[in-house]
């Protein structure tokens, strides 16, 4: 995680991918897509009910070469951050 | 993509779950930037026969149709044993899904060794 609790709370994505609900390994394919839809240096926000996501997008991100900032916790949901590096 | 990832499935709709998983994993890998084939052989042919996707769910994974859809989408490739399909009275002109391709032994070894890593299920 490159960014504190309190610098995530101030982020305003550019895009918000509402993956409540999916299974695995549907909050990834939904940040792929999201992904897809930004330009670099823009950061988008997963919601997901799968506690599972921000490990698996903080990994994801490593691997293709994103930026995982982190990840809050909301109501029964995790809002995850990644900025596009590619 | 620099790097490929060979999926062999071997099991069919009698064992969802294990049905299920190699997809889920050819998914995170598309979506990774990594090359996937995935190849059916023995029960496993059954998952790409038309129709049969949509009979597949297990617990707490998406339906093996949706999974289906997104590796096909996302630029999977599918290749099916031939004596698998034909023991099972399964056509390769009119019996498989979309994009599924009939090869034989040799492809799939060809396919092995050039993969950056393979699993089997």
């Amino acid at each position: 995680m490159t960014a504190t609790l309190e610098e995530l709370t101030t982020i305003t994505a550019a895009k918000v991918v509402d993956a409540r609900g999916a299974a695995c390994p549907g909050p990834l394919l939904e940040a792929k897509k999201g992904m897809g839809t930004v330009s670099l240096g823009d950061t988008i926000e997963i919601w997901s009910t799968d506690p599972a996501t921000k490990a698996d997008i903080g990994a994801w991100s490593a691997k293709v070469g994103h930026e995982f900032l982190g990840a809050l916790e909301a109501e029964g949901y995790d809002r995850v951050f990644v900025v596009r590096r590619k | 993509m620099a790097e490929k990832l060979v999926l062999m499935v071997t099991k069919g709709p009698g064992d969802p779950e294990l049905a299920t998983v190699p997809f889920v994993m050819a998914a995170a890998a598309l979506a990774s930037d990594v090359e996937v084939v995935m190849g059916f052989q023995g029960p496993g042919v059954e998952l790409v026969r038309r129709g049969v996707a949509e009979t597949v769910a297990a617990p707490e994974f998406p339906p093996l149709a949706k999974l289906l859809a997104d590796v096909r989408e996302l630029g999977g490739q599918l290749l099916v044993c031939s004596p698998c399909i034909k023991s099972r009275g399964i056509s390769a002109t009119d019996d498989l899904v979309e994009g599924a391709q009939v090869v034989a032994a040799a492809r799939f070894i060809a396919e092995v060794t050039s993969a950056t890593n393979s699993l089997v299920y």
